[in-house]
This record gives C-alpha cells, structure tokens and sequence, in this order.
C-alpha cells in the first residue's frame, strides 16, 4: 500500500522551509519591533493630568528649563517641579483657569499631582543629569525641541545603541556652558573641530566613556 | 555529616594520627572526616542532590514552551505615575541623599550615627566620626537596624486587650491611672525600665517620682544585670600591655567599637614603627578578645576567681609561678616601662572587680590607661524585687517601656505569674511579643530613626536623637508615654527632648543636632570605687565528668531586641560562623565523652528546666563546657521564632555559668547551618601569620609572564588593602555590604545549599592543633584581579574589566551560565538562584533599597564591585567640578563600617595614596599570588606578638 502520496516530499519540504521563514521574519520582527517606535515608545505622547504645553511655557514664554528642573545642574535627577513652582505664577496668572484645578487641588490638599513619565530609562541604567549638562550635552540633544511641544513626547529612541553613539563619539554633541538649555543654538565653523575643543574645554574622559559601569551598577 | 556517638572516639584518633596542618577551617577538614569531603569536592554539592529525579522529556518540552510564551509577555510598555513634591523641603534635590547625624540607642547607650536618606527615607547608617561611642565605626547591629525600622513584623497599632484601640484612648487610661495614684503617693504604681541612659526619661522619672514619691522603677536588662553606681572607661591606646580577665571588650559592652578602635591602633605594625600592644587574655569560652590575643589562656569558666587570684599572687611575689601565661605576663610587667591595664568583664565576680581595680592601681594605669565615671544609666530595682512586689500586692500597676521580660527573665523568676496578678499592664515596646500579648495594653514604640529622644555614650557624652523619617506604624515613644503618666497630653516628643536641655539655646540645638554630640558633655572622671578584699570564690570541681553550660548573649541577637532582623539572623556568627539559630557549643572531647555527634539534638536539663539544641562542635571550647547563645527563640507576632529560647535555664542569681547540667541525647537530627565550609579554597597557604620578631619579613615576589592582555588605567586605579592585624572578625564589614548592596536574605534552607548572597565574607581559620589553636579572620571582598580568570570564560561579555581597574559585573548582560564562578580561584562570585527579593510596592522592605545599586532578578550572577556606585560618585563630582578625587574621598560600605579600620580603598595611581602605601608595607600579601592572577584587594599578614615568637615556626 502506498503510505505517503506523490506530492508528500513536497509538500514536507515546503512545510519545513516555510517553517524556517516564518521562524527568520518572527526574528526579525522581534527585532525590528523592539527597535521601532513602537518598542522605544518614540514619539509617544502621553495622556497628562493637566495638559501641559511646552511648547507655551518653554516657547512663547521662554523660561528657562531650570526654572522647573532645578536638580538638573547638581543631581542624577533633573526634577520636576513641585506644585508650589506651578503656584508661583498660576496663584496669578489664570488663577481660576478650569484647566489648572488639578494644580490648585493639589496644593490645597497637599497630595502631588501623578503625572505620566515620558523619559523612562530601564531600573539598571543610572543615567546622570548633571555629569551631562555640566560638561557640554545640551537638553536638545536628548530631548529635542522641547519649546515645539505642546504635549510632550520622547524625541530619541533612547536604546542603549542611541547612547553608545554619543558616548564612542562625544564631540559632536557638545556645545558652550552659556548654551545649554538653548534649544536653537548651531555651531559656527567646522562642527568636528569645535567640538574636539570642547572636549578638551570640559576635560571629557573620552577613553574609559563605554565601561559597562559608567552607566550600569 | 553522619557520625555517630561511637564512631566519635574514632574522629578523635583520626585528629590525633592527622598531619599536622598550619592552617584550617573546619574540624573535617584535618581529620579527612568522610561525610564532609564532598562539600569540597564540587562548588554546589546540593543541587546535585536537589536535582536526583530524572526529568522526562515531556516535561522538559512542557516547560520550555512555557517559558517561550511567557518570554512574549514582557514586552509590553505600561505607563507609569511619576510624582513630585507638592511643597519641596528646603535644600533637599531629587536623586542626591542626604546625612543627619542621630544615635542608636542599644542595651541604653547612645552610638552616634550619620544616617543616610534618600527623599526621605534611611537607607544606610555609618558612624559618626565625631561621636566617642562610634569614632566612625559600627557594627553589625547598627547596620542593620534600618531592616528593624521597615520590617513589616513591627507592632502597628495600640491594642487593648488584643483588640485595636487608639493612642487617644491610651491617653485617656492614663489620665485615670494617674488620678488614681497620685492622691496615693504612687503606691502600687511601679514603671519597668531596660538599660537606659537617657536625660529625658532620667528628668521624667524624677518628675514622676517627685510628685509620686512611692513609685517604684523597675530595671531589667539581660545583658547587663548589673548596674554598678561608678563604670571603668579605658584607653587601650595607651597601653602596651593590656591584660583581660575573661574580659571581651571587643565586643560587648557599651564601649565596645571605641575599644576596638584605641585597640588595633596600638597594634598597627608598619615598617617605621614596628611596635604593638600585647594582649594577655584569660578565656572561658572562645571570644573576639581571645582571637585577638597574642598570649591567651584557657580557663573553666567558673573558675576566673581562682585564675585571677593565682595571677595576682604571682604579680604580688614577683615568682613566676604556675604556667607559661603567668611567667611571661610577670616578666612584661616586671620591665619598668610597661604600661598595664587589667580588664574585668562587665559581669565581673566581686573579686575579679576589686583585685582588677587593686592591679590597675598598683600598675599606676588608673588614671590615665583607666578612669572611673558615676555610671550614664538610670538605676532601678532588679525583676526579683518586681515579683516580690507583684506577689506581697505592693504592686498594682505596671508599665512597661521596652523589655520584653517574658522572654528575658531567668527560669526560676515566675515573671508570668507575677505579672498575671497585676490589676493592669501596660506594655511599650516596638513588636507585639510575649509580654505585649499578656499586657492589658499595649502601645507601639517609635523607631530610634523615627524617635526624638537623646542618649549617652560609654563615657557619658550626651547626644540628640532626631527623626530620620515619621513614625511608619504610628508609634510613639517612650517620652510620650511617660508625659501621658505625668498628665502632659499636648507636649510633642521634640518638645519633650527640647525641655531637657535649657542649657542649649536654639544655636546650640541645632548645632547638637548637626554634630550629633553635645559638646563637653562626657562625664568628668571620679574617684575609683572604694577597694573592698573579697576572698575569691572556689570553683566547685566535684565530679570532673560534670558539665557546665554558660548562656551568654548571642553577638547579634543580643538578649534578643534584635531577634526579629533577618539581616542578623542569617549573618553567620563571627566564631562559628552559624547561621538562623542557636546550638549547644562542645568541644570534640566533650562530645565525645558525652557521646554526641554535629548535629544530633541534645536535652539539656538543670533544676527541672530543660532546651532541646543541636550540638555544633566547636573546637575552641573549653573540655567539659557547653556555651549556649541567649536571645533566640523570641516569639513575636508575625514572625516565626528563629532557634530556642535559652533564657528558661537562666538562674536568678546572675552568672551565665550553670554547672551539674545534665545532657541527654535524643533521637533526633538537626542540621546546623553554617557557611564556613563554602566557598572554600582548599586549604592553601592563604591566611598568613608571623612573629612580631620576624618583622620585617622578606618579600619575595617574582614577576611572572601573562597571557592576558595590559590593561591601562588613564585615571584612578581602584586598590584595597586589608589588615589582618587589625582585623576583629566582628562582621560589620559584611553587614554593611550587604545593606548597601541591596543583597537579600535568603533563608535557612538556602543557606544550607550553600546560596547565601553576602558579596563579601569572613574566613575563620584555625592554627596550631585541634585543642588549643588560635584563631584567624580573613574578610574576602572580590579581589578585582587585573588578570581576571572569571573575565575570560564569560560566553557574554557580561563580566569585564573596567578603565579602573574593577572587575564589572553587568547584571542586564548576565544569562546565568556561572562559568565565571567556577573559575574564581576565591570564590567571590554570588548566584541568584530564585527571585529572593522580589518587592511589590507595598511591601515596606522596599523602602530600604539603595536607590543607587541595581536590585538583581534570579538567574544572574553578583559580586563585590568595589561600591561602584561610590567610586563613580565621586567620578561624576570630579568630572563636574575638573578637580581631583582627593586621596580617603571614596570609602566602600565595608571600609566605612570597619570600628578598627583595618581596611583601606584608594587609587593606587596616587602613589602618596594611603592604599598605595599600605601595600608597599613588608608583609603585604596577595591571596594565592602563584596564580598571577594580579589582585587589587591584597592583606598585610597578621602579626603575633607573644614572648615566645622567636621560637615560634611562623612564616
């Protein structure tokens, strides 16, 4: 008797090599997806309790980053604001604002408001605010254009290759002390210069800047 | 291991006919014992066991399916809540902890610490440099007291007959306990304090008695029974021979991290000034100060008043009399140079007190290497006269504030029945434990870091407690229960402690507070208490084959206030290295003549009262001697007891010694957790000793060629040096680790695997034969080789070397293949094997995480990274600021909680370094330095400086 029919081996053959396809473009997807904004949650903006604009108060009104992310000079952490910094100008301004109820109630009642994290490094990364902005990298750099956010998002992708790339390669990023929390400045002149410069200006230790423990611990 | 009573004899002969080793560890290891050989034979002996049924391979496919679907699960991204301050505390910044100096207050004195808060919340405790009590250093308790402060077991709430009451509630009993009694005088009201040293209470204590002036107080402590009205307070610094009378001043005691301290800085031998102390140390059972000794002798521990009285003879007569200890320490003291200082024990015979205080005053160390102070504490009468009180119905009504006296009180002191007859009891304390549960109520006690109070030191300076954190569980403390009895219901604690000092004005408070010290208020020096002549007492040596048991209080656990911190139940014993519970300590004589083997459960009976105990053979114990750890077995609610109460054998008359115990074995097993045998390196040469004569010792270091590649440190190049010499072995180095490292308990059957996760371990070797050998600790730390065997085999890439020098571990690289253990020639490696801290964010433990050390999931292999996140603290602060990391900036957990500072961290590159120095000394060593495996982390060998070193074969 005849088990198996004359397309059998085919058939088996097409069944393994699709199996072997479909195995690569799952890899590859896996990959892929981790990657893309919907895995970095890139470009993601998020609900807020209030809706905060940047793009006004950062923006139109230009004040300056550190006015609210005070920490961001001295600490690991960059700060948010408490809501007596919010208060400072809103018990005046739009004092009876519908929008600004969360911010009054709060400090009112003394509960903080629980906004949404945008920026979320992994637990096992210890990334430092102020080793960054005191030796040359801009807000920009990591943040974008922040003043062109009316709700905020995440500019960078924030993966581990995306920091590799400035740390392998700093000078590019760098800019003057007085600089900063520019969100439009450009260099003059040749970029890669300028910024062999200021490494040498901020005595950046560019040899040991990819050791596991400079970020990990 | 499997021996059993008969085959007892055998080991003994095995011991006898064994080679002589130099050095070893455990008592298998020298009589090649067969049960105990497989432990060093492979690196996890018990998973082999653990994994004997086969598994087939429907399973296997069942479960690695599993684990591929669950795999997709952690993909996804949720969003998360991210919460400022509403009103941002002055001078606090997100991300950057800060310090308040405030004190502990254990057994009633004060010891000064700096506590670190992140957003509020303690983290981590160091010594307060400034503080007489600490200068800096710490021990395992202090360390440790921050797990006590989250620690979900704490009491929550006021109960009243078991029931949830309030502190209002409570308020309102007091204000009726005190119109009752104040019209009375105080008659029938009585207050049971434990050692106390603080101001507060003193001054409201005063006030409660100068309104009541019947009110009885009451003073219980385990440790300290007794309370003498005028305390010695030594110099060890001062003197070059230091004599202790069964004295551990290393340890115990109030001045105990002071001692350790003024002491391994007289014994500091460097290559410009190779000079040390001697110390002579007469010894009952095994203890730090008789590891520490460089002449030790052996003693019944009944029988110090007749050691002492011999030695005092021969020091009378001048004659060497008697054995080698006493001729050498009369040939010392004859020298006219020497400065001498006796050391009695805290519980010191009457005898042993005056002949000390005659010996010191006849050496002319009182004075300078010894002065007497009015003793800090706060007297009262002692827990007999409490059931005495409570039997003859002088006593009504009690209130407790601290003690748990159920658990504490000797056997033969029916404290039950007393309290029983009370009309009412009122209980304070920090768990709901036994006496809290008989207590009509019960109120609960505030952390010290949660507590406005103040406290004294050893030597009587006095220093604030300030809150670190709001009370977590709503307890208050022991001032604002007293205030609610003194009718004082509005009072805040501050304001209690505040009305203490009027002396200080505000600037003077704030600076108090900021220093954590009260200037000039250490306790000016008093005459020496009057000399008395007591004959001493005859040690009772009927019947040789009689066996004494002497209860002390357990290093950690104490008399038991420390019962309930996990922290201390699994860190191994600094001697024996036991872990989660306690064990009837025999010599192998002993045991052997009783019959007994490791591990079978004895019955030890003495006047009707009896404990059932493992046995654990202990090497260093006296023949005929049973040594049992007090503290254990404390039944608090919400955790299960950890070992036996031993306390039911205590006798009220004092004296930890009970003799004419009889011992009965049982027919049972029970394993006796100890770590000494793991991580084991196979007996080579790695701790090293020599005389004080051979000093300078040679060096002799050939260079030998390497495969492995140059690194180049452009920067610092990170280096530590441990001193053996200095070393006491007490475990505040590995307290500390771990604390700082988020490193998790595990448990005790874990510890039996052999899976403790302490990044950093003591050594205890054993020199010289099996009966009367020295003692020797070796804290091992990571060795950071610049040659790293563990670097090369990682298929991963998740263990590399950094541009400083440290061997880096990356936890998020790490997938568990734990070839990098197997080819640590030291052992210095740590598994996750199971998810062992795994914190929701309920849980309160959470809290206690270091903000700046990743917390690490099973699976992932861990190590000592020389405190990284330290190191690279003060890397980004040199980077922000362009200057230097000046030479003692950076301290590892280790170092800082070291009281003898035996340990030092540094960039070798600073050739001026302190670490750099250190290792240029002569007897610098590395461990196995023939495998040219470059370690960071090297030692300076302990040096011995007993009269007879020169004869000593010693390296």
């Amino acid at each position: 008797m005849q088990v198996f029919g004359r397309q059998a081996d085919q058939i088996a053959q097409f069944g393994l090599t699709a199996a072997l396809v479909m195995l690569l473009v799952f890899a590859v997807a896996w990959v892929g997806l981790d990657r893309s904004s919907y895995g970095t949650g890139q470009r993601l903006a998020r609900l807020q309790p209030i809706p905060f604009s940047h793009a006004h108060h950062a923006g139109e009104d230009g004040i300056d980053c550190r006015y609210c992310h005070g920490a961001v000079e001295t600490s690991s952490s960059a700060g948010l604001p408490a809501t007596e910094i919010c208060m400072t100008c809103h018990s005046q301004l739009f004092a009876d604002a519908p929008v600004l109820e969360p911010v009054r109630q709060s400090f009112a009642s003394g509960k903080p408001i629980v906004w949404e994290r945008v920026h979320d490094l992994p637990d096992f990364v210890y990334f430092n605010h102020a080793a960054h902005v005191n030796n040359g990298v801009g807000c920009v750099s990591c943040h974008g254009r922040i003043d062109e956010m009316p709700t905020l998002y995440q500019a960078a992708p924030l993966t581990m290759q995306w920091c590799l790339d400035c740390h392998r390669d700093p000078g590019p990023q760098l800019r003057p002390e007085d600089e900063i929390t520019s969100m439009t400045w450009t260099p003059t002149g040749e970029r890669r210069k300028f910024g062999e410069q200021m490494i040498a200006h901020y005595h950046v230790r560019t040899d040991h800047m990819t050791d596991c423990y400079v970020c990990h611990r | 291991m499997s021996v059993t009573g008969s085959a007892r004899g055998t080991l003994r002969g095995r011991l006898e006919t064994a080679a002589p080793a130099r050095f070893w560890q455990v008592l298998e290891e020298v009589s090649a014992e067969g049960g105990f050989s497989h432990r060093f034979s492979a690196e996890f002996p018990e998973i082999a066991e653990r994994l004997s049924g086969a598994v087939d391979r429907r399973t296997t496919l069942k479960l690695m399916g599993a684990a591929l679907l669950s795999a997709g699960l952690a993909g996804c991204k949720p969003s998360k809540g991210i919460a400022p301050y509403v009103d941002q505390p002055e001078f606090t910044v997100p991300g950057k902890p800060r310090f308040y100096a405030t004190s502990l207050v254990l057994d009633g004195y004060a010891i000064g610490v700096l506590g670190e808060t992140h957003e509020g919340r303690p983290t981590k405790l160091e010594g307060n440099p400034a503080h007489p009590g600490s200068l800096g250093g710490t021990d395992a308790i202090v360390q440790t007291a921050v797990y006590t402060l989250y620690s979900a077991d704490r009491s929550r709430y006021v109960r009243r007959g078991g029931q949830p009451a309030t502190w209002g509630a409570f308020q309102a009993e007091m204000a009726e306990l005190r119109d009752t009694y104040v019209s009375r005088g105080g008659a029938g009201l009585g207050v049971l304090i434990g050692a106390e040293t603080s101001p507060t209470l003193a001054r409201q204590l005063d006030a409660l008695q100068a309104e009541m002036p019947a009110l009885a107080v009451y003073r219980h402590s385990a440790t300290t029974p007794r309370n003498p009205a005028v305390v010695p307070v030594y110099r060890f610094d001062r003197a070059d021979v230091i004599v202790s009378l069964d004295a551990d001043f290393l340890a115990e005691g109030p001045g105990r991290l002071a001692h350790a301290r003024q002491f391994s800085d007289s014994r500091r031998v460097r290559r410009e000034a190779a000079k040390m102390s001697r110390l002579y140390a007469l010894e009952g059972v095994p203890s730090l100060t008789g590891v520490a000794a460089d002449v030790r002798r052996k003693i019944r521990p009944g029988a110090l008043d007749e050691a002492v009285s011999e030695i005092a003879a021969a020091l009378e007569s001048g004659a060497p009399a008697g054995d080698k200890f006493i001729a050498w320490l009369v040939a010392d003291l004859g020298a006219a140079a020497s400065r001498a200082v006796f050391v009695p024990p805290l519980d010191a015979s009457l005898y042993v007190e005056a002949t000390a205080l005659a010996l010191n005053q006849r050496f002319g160390a009182v004075g300078d290497r010894v002065i007497y102070i009015a003793s800090p504490e706060i007297a009262g009468a002692p827990l007999e006269t409490l059931v005495t009180d409570a039997e003859s119905g002088r006593l009504e009504q009690l209130v407790i504030l601290g003690p748990d006296v159920l658990h504490t009180a000797p056997g033969d002191l029916d404290i039950t029945g007393a309290l029983q007859r009370l009309a009412r009891v009122y209980h304070h304390g920090l768990h709901v434990d036994r006496t809290a549960r008989l207590a009509h109520w019960h109120v609960p006690a505030a952390h010290d870091l949660e507590s406005w109070s103040d406290g004294r030191a050893y030597e009587g300076s006095a220093s604030i407690l300030q809150p670190l954190i709001a009370p977590l569980y709503g307890g208050v403390t022991k001032h604002q229960v007293l205030a609610a009895l003194a009718g004082d219901f509005t009072s805040s604690a501050q304001e209690l402690v505040r009305g203490t000092w009027p002396s200080l004005n505000d600037e003077a408070w704030f600076e108090a507070l900021k220093s954590g010290l009260i200037e000039g208020s250490a306790a000016a020096a008093t005459a020496p208490p009057a000399a008395t002549s007591v004959a001493p007492a005859t040690a009772v040596d009927g019947a040789t084959d009689a066996v004494d048991v002497v209860l002390r209080p357990d290093p950690y656990f104490s008399d038991g206030t420390h019962a309930a911190n996990l922290f201390l139940a699994e860190l191994p014993r600094p001697l024996t290295k036991i872990v989660w519970g306690n064990t009837a300590e025999m010599s192998p004589d002993t045991a052997a003549r009783l019959g007994v083997a490791q591990d079978d459960v004895v019955e030890l009976s003495a006047n009707g009262r009896t404990v059932v105990l493992p046995v654990f053979i202990h090497p260093g114990m006296p023949e005929g001697v049973i040594a049992v750890a007090l503290g254990f077995g404390r039944e608090i609610e919400g955790s299960a007891p950890i070992g036996v109460n031993a306390f039911v054998l205590a006798r009220r008359d004092g004296g930890g010694v009970l003799s004419e115990v009889t011992v009965q074995k049982l027919d049972a097993k029970e394993h006796v957790v100890t770590t000494q045998h793991h991580h084991s390196m196979e007996g080579r040469d790695i701790v090293r000793e020599l005389p004080l004569a051979a000093f300078p010792p040679e060096r002799n270091e050939p260079a030998q060629p390497t495969l492995y590649p140059e690194y180049e440190n452009p920067e610092e190049a990170w280096g530590m040096s441990i001193d053996l010499n200095a070393c006491i072995g007490c475990m505040a180095c590995v307290a500390a680790c771990q604390v700082e490292n988020n490193s998790p308990v595990v448990g005790r059957e874990e510890v039996a695997r052999g899976h403790e996760m302490h990044w950093l371990r003591v050594d205890r070797y054993y020199a010289g034969d099996g009966d009367d050998q020295r003692t020797l600790f070796q804290p091992v730390p990571c060795m950071q080789c610049e040659d790293a065997p563990c670097e090369v085999v990682c298929p991963v890439n998740a263990t590399v070397h950094t541009a400083d020098g440290i061997n880096a571990q990356v936890y998020n690289r790490c997938v568990g293949t734990r070839y990098c253990s197997q080819n640590c020639p030291y052992k210095v490696r740590r598994f996750n094997f199971f998810a062992y801290q795994d914190f929701a964010e309920d849980n309160p433990l959470s809290l206690l995480m270091n903000p700046d050390v990743s917390v690490r999931e099973r699976g992932v292999m861990e190590k000592c990274t020389y405190c990284v996140q330290r190191t690279r603290a003060a890397q980004i602060e040199a980077n922000i600021t362009d200057s230097p990391i000046t030479d003692g900036s950076v301290m590892t957990a280790c170092q800082q909680a070291c009281p003898s500072r035996a340990i030092t961290f540094g960039n070798l590159k600073d050739r001026s370094s302190a670490v750099a120095r250190e290792k240029g000394e002569p007897h610098a060593y590395a461990l196995l330095e023939e495998l040219n495996t470059k370690p960071r982390t090297t030692y300076l060998a302990r040096i011995r400086n007993a009269p007879d070193s020169e004869e000593d074969d010693g390296e």
